[in-house]
């Protein structure tokens, strides 16, 4: 890691719309970096980490910045949507309760109003908060190129530290939610060693459904930050209670099987251990408090 | 609740009876400056420019130790926009630094560098982005270097020797013995050792070092720079580029925060700002960047502490051996006092007969360490009063009374030569556990609730070899405002607003009618500066000598008009009157157009402060550092969350022994300030380097507390001790640093109450209690809370 520097030199290239985008891509292959909210790419740039010789700036892509409901139930939100938008729409409030929360814990009020939706998954760094939590939610992405677009589960997304199935000449254009299930809400619970406006150590994103009684788990998710190289699906936790009624002990046995599915590794921030320990506490955590959301009635149980 | 109604009624009390003695001291005053900084109207150094500036940066080592083959920067200088290139070879290659023993600096590296981010070249162009091409452009050869990172390591035959002049790597080290450690060990029922450890850490002061510099034609160069102790700044840039310091005007800017975190010395981008404008002969304009800041150096020292105590049954402390190592870094900043201060204070506030000390502090191939706000003492005392609190459970004895046994009282000498004039220690240890409800609390908390107490002491002022006294000039000024020149600086402490309110005080006049004049080296009274609690005191009494000698002039010339004595005159409220007749008097603006216009006698005061010629003898280490010792306690509540090991602190409590709070809305501020400083390094702040590279070089990385990581306002509260220190100014002992001293042991006390878990080595990081808590539940421990006795 360099020191902060200067930006270097670059050409700024600010299309109008999506298909201006995707032609810009497709005329400098490898040599353009998409900007959004900038608050990684520019301290990446300013260390010389990467020098693109174009950025692309996307302020200007109004089209994608909407929080948009759909006929299905469903909501569609456009990549360009910031941080700060997300956690203050009435729509996602009262739809994705977990996704408003997830949203207005993130960084500093002023990283939120910059930071996009699109930005904080085409970034795919490890410790990003909205992947866990959109996965859980069953969120789609959408890319777009001059090829034409293709949709894919977020969970499909990501490929490794900083890389995802993104190409050189693709856009992430909108993140699709599906319907919430009735008896269904989540929860986000991650760690950092100050209160707020931290980096996430390790997170844990659970969503749960229950039955029509109320007393057993009728489907979970469970997807974990800063646990692996990619955002991670802690599938046989989500199986082993699945169909469960909730107890200590079902919750304990999800904890224990999300540690061994999980692969932390140790850095200077964190051990694997202490990762490992804080996945155990954090997803019990997570799934505690997305029962106990889900199981309140709607209107006064959400925040 | 009745204990809450007491406390603000005593303050109450006392501020009626400091309204009838006094009409300016004692009372709680917004800053001076405080607007203009609030408005964002006060100009730091890198809000000045002038004409013509051009923009300076600076090249440094990517090696923890390498030596220099060859410097080529002929590509830089012919980059469009620069205007001029300087190496180490351009300095008269003269070593600059502190104690005359110690000097290891350079303005840039000539032979080697010694730590990842040591300069090595500096380039001055028309914008700073030409000055950052320009450094791409300089290619130095090296040849690295084995380096060397842990000072254990780096005092082994063969290591890494960093500098020519300290074979084993010893930066310094010093030793002492006092009373008889063998004898008293041989006396103690109980003996306790140790090894405490603490971590690297930053001031973290929000604006980073910035300077203008000129030399002009004739040869006198200018620095505009942010200083927090600008004469030590014009001593050394004499020194390095070997010329009289008379040659040299510094001119100070506000200050964004000190610390002692590089402003107290001339640093290479002064040397290079002024250098760079001799060759292009235009002013050079330099600002480090917060990861430069972060990067190089003046860090709090990480020590290694080994500490054994002895002990009588009924809790008397017999003696103490301590010795201790520090990773000093590439260079020696004040690194010499820094291993003088923990064990000429080991003992303080406690009453110790026998002590013996040895500290060594090591070079290492990392960024250099010097002082940091309270310097090596919040180490000593983590150390000191974890070890007590372990002694006082071994013992069966209450961590209070344990304190109160063991207090030192004022009129005390300690074995070192300390003279306790004023020592409210005692009364610290009763207010705190009364506010602080200790006695409700402590060992009656849930589970993971736990509450510690942590004890210090500070000087006021230390009196050091070379320049120590303080010069304060006063000008009343036709319209009965007074001028009042200093070589002090305000750091942000409120040293402008105190100071003014002394020299108001002492006229009469209103604090408004007092200017307090930045320092400009041409025109201020040269000072040693701003460090180790010096300001209020030192300074403080020489504004206070000024004030009366004004005073005087004026009162002679008031009793000749009022046919009075001198003696029998108030000055008060901008008027002079007669004490036994206070209607017979005359206002102060027309008693100074009388002296002026009538008597032709201008009206300047001027004072000078020192504590006595007593030194310190380094070598034996004996003798009175301070005029005045300041003492104080503090209890901590936090809560310990065992599924994370995350440590919240809940609350915290505080007395502090500053003599007279002359301004108690500042003091507040100094104390609380201090205090989560303090808890910054209890819990969560350590720059993390690997292989001598800093990994948290930004303020998201380095983590600071932040308002969500301290205790809510309710459940704080700082109660001043008032003991009136007969030498203080109006009786005012230190209030910035000392308050703070005992914090980090009170946090570690009180997370062991909570948890059962003794943590050592700082910070008290949530992997270290979650592991501490595992291992104890695997030992089949209960929580300390829970236990009995």
């Amino acid at each position: 890691m360099g020191y902060l520097r200067r930006l270097p030199r670059f050409e700024y290239l600010a299309p109008r719309s999506v298909v201006a985008v995707c032609d810009a891509l497709a005329e400098y292959p490898g040599e353009a970096r998409l900007l959004a909210g900038g608050t990684d790419l520019i301290l990446q740039m300013r260390r010389r980490e990467v020098a693109p010789r174009y950025i692309i700036g996307l302020k200007g892509l109004s089209e994608l910045a909407f929080i948009r409901p759909q006929e299905n139930g469903g909501v569609t939100i456009g990549a360009m949507t910031t941080v700060r938008t997300i956690e203050s729409s009435p729509l996602i409030r009262e739809r994705y309760g977990l996704l408003c929360r997830t949203a207005a814990e993130m960084g500093s009020p002023e990283i939120r109003q910059s930071a996009t939706i699109g930005g904080n998954l085409a970034g795919a760094l490890p410790c990003a908060d909205f992947p866990p939590a959109l996965i859980t939610l069953g969120a789609q992405v959408k890319l777009k190129s001059q090829q034409g677009e293709r949709l894919l589960p977020l969970e499909e997304f990501f490929l490794g530290p900083e890389q995802t199935v993104v190409g050189p000449s693709d856009l992430v254009t909108e993140i699709q939610l599906p319907a919430p299930s009735p008896l269904s809400d989540g929860a986000y619970v991650k760690f950092h060693d100050r209160h707020a406006m931290d980096m996430t150590t390790t997170g844990v994103s659970a969503f749960v459904t229950l039955d029509q009684e109320r007393r057993r788990f009728c489907d979970v998710k469970i997807a974990l930050a800063s646990s692996a190289p990619t955002p991670l699906r802690a599938k046989n936790a989500e199986a082993a209670l699945r169909g469960q009624a909730f107890t200590e002990k079902a919750v304990e046995k999800a904890a224990a099987l999300a540690c061994q599915e999980a692969q932390p590794r140790s850095s200077w921030r964190a051990s694997r251990d202490l990762r490992l320990e804080l996945i155990k506490s954090l997803t019990k955590r997570a799934i505690r408090q997305a029962w106990e959301k889900a199981k309140a009635p709607p209107d006064g149980g959400r925040p | 609740m009745p204990r809450r109604a007491r406390w603000p009624g005593r303050e109450h009390r006392l501020a009626i009876e400091t309204m009838q003695e006094h009409s300016i001291i004692g009372r709680p005053v917004p800053k001076k400056d405080a607007w203009l900084k609030a408005t964002g109207e006060a100009k730091y150094a890198d809000d000045h420019s002038l004409p013509g500036m051009l923009y300076g940066k600076l090249l440094r080592s990517p090696h923890p130790h390498a030596r220099i083959l060859h410097i080529d920067t002929s590509k830089a200088e012919r980059l469009p926009g620069v205007r001029a290139v300087a190496t180490g070879k351009d300095f008269p290659g003269i070593k600059y630094g502190n104690l005359p023993q110690t000097r290891d600096y350079l303005p840039l590296a000539l032979e080697k560098v010694r730590y990842i981010g040591d300069e090595v070249a500096a380039v001055a162009a028309i914008d700073e982005d030409m000055a950052e091409e320009a450094l791409d452009l300089i290619q130095v050869e090296y040849e690295i270097l084995p380096a060397v990172f842990d000072p254990e390591e780096a005092m082994q035959p063969g290591a890494p020797q960093l500098h020519d002049h300290a074979p084993d790597n010893i930066s310094s080290q010093s030793a002492f013995h006092f009373g008889d450690a063998d004898r008293g060990f041989a006396d103690s029922d109980l003996i306790q050792e140790d090894i405490f450890e603490t971590q690297p850490v930053k001031q973290g002061m929000l604006e980073p070092h910035a300077c203008i510099g000129l030399w002009d034609n004739t040869g006198k160069i200018t620095l505009w720079a942010s200083k927090q102790s600008p004469y030590v700044v014009w001593r050394q840039l004499a020194m390095g580029l070997g010329i009289e310091p008379g040659k040299i005007r510094l001119v100070q800017t506000y200050i964004g925060g000190g610390f002692s975190g590089g402003k107290q010395e001339a640093m290479p981008m002064d040397f290079c700002a002024v250098l760079l404008s001799k060759k292009s002969g235009r002013p050079v304009k330099f600002v480090h960047t917060m990861d430069e800041v972060l990067t190089i150096g003046h860090l709090r020292h990480p020590i290694k502490i080994w500490l054994k105590t002895g002990i009588k049954k009924d809790g008397t402390l017999l003696a103490q051996h301590c010795k201790i190592i520090a990773n000093g870094g590439a260079y020696s900043s004040i690194g010499q006092l820094s291993m003088y201060i923990p064990g000429a204070m080991l003992n303080l506030p406690y009453r110790l007969p026998n002590v013996k000390y040895e500290a060594y502090r090591i070079y290492t191939n990392n960024g250099f360490c010097g002082a940091m706000r309270g310097h090596t003492l919040p180490q000593i005392c983590f150390a000191r009063d974890s070890q007590l609190d372990i002694i006082a459970a071994k013992l069966g004895v209450d961590p209070i009374e344990i304190r109160l046994k063991n207090a030192a009282q004022p009129g005390e000498v300690t074995p070192n030569g300390f003279r306790l004039t004023t020592f409210g220690f005692t009364e610290c240890l009763q207010r705190v556990v009364e506010a602080s409800q200790w006695r409700e609390k402590h060992g009656k908390l849930p589970r993971y609730r736990g509450i510690g107490i942590g004890c210090g002491s500070l000087v006021s002022g230390a009196r050091l070899m070379g320049h120590s006294s303080s010069t304060a000039e006063i000008k009343v000024q036709e319209d009965g405002t007074v001028l009042l020149v200093t070589g002090s600086t305000d750091v942000g402490q409120g040293a402008d607003t105190v100071l003014s309110m002394i020299a108001a005080e002492v006229l009469g006049v209103q604090l408004d009618d007092v200017r307090f004049a930045m320092v400009d080296t041409d025109i201020t009274p040269v000072d040693p500066g701003t460090f180790s609690s010096r300001v209020t005191f030192w300074t403080g009494n020489a504004v206070k000598l000024a004030a009366e000698d004004a005073r005087r002039q004026l009162a002679e010339i008031a009793a000749q008009k009022l046919e009075a004595n001198p003696e029998d005159l108030i000055f008060r409220d901008r008027q002079v009157y007669l004490r036994q007749q206070p209607q017979r008097g005359l206002s102060f603006g027309e008693l100074v157009r009388l002296a002026e216009y009538r008597l032709g006698r201008i009206i300047m005061g001027k004072g000078s402060y020192t504590s006595g010629e007593e030194l310190i003898d380094f070598r034996t280490g004996y003798g009175n550092m301070s005029p005045a010792y300041t003492p104080s306690a503090c209890v901590v509540e936090v809560e310990v969350d065992p599924e994370t090991g995350q440590v919240t602190v809940t609350g915290i409590w505080g007395a502090h022994d500053c003599g007279f709070p002359l301004n108690p809305m500042l003091v507040r501020g100094q104390v609380l300030g201090a205090s989560v400083m303090c808890i910054g390094q209890a819990l969560y702040e350590n720059l993390i380097r690997t292989q001598g590279k800093v990994m948290n070089p930004s303020f998201r990385d380095y983590k600071m507390p932040l308002a969500t990581d301290v205790p809510k306002l309710a459940n704080v509260e700082h109660i001043n001790i008032i003991t009136r220190d007969p030498s203080g100014p109006f009786g005012a002992k230190e209030a910035g640093e000392g308050a703070a001293t005992g914090v980090i042991a009170a946090v570690a006390n009180a997370v062991y109450h909570a948890t059962g878990v003794r943590i050592k080595s700082l910070p008290i990081s949530p992997g270290k209690v979650l592991f501490g808590l595992k291992e104890m539940q695997g030992k089949g421990n209960k929580p300390a809370n829970l236990v009995k006795g």
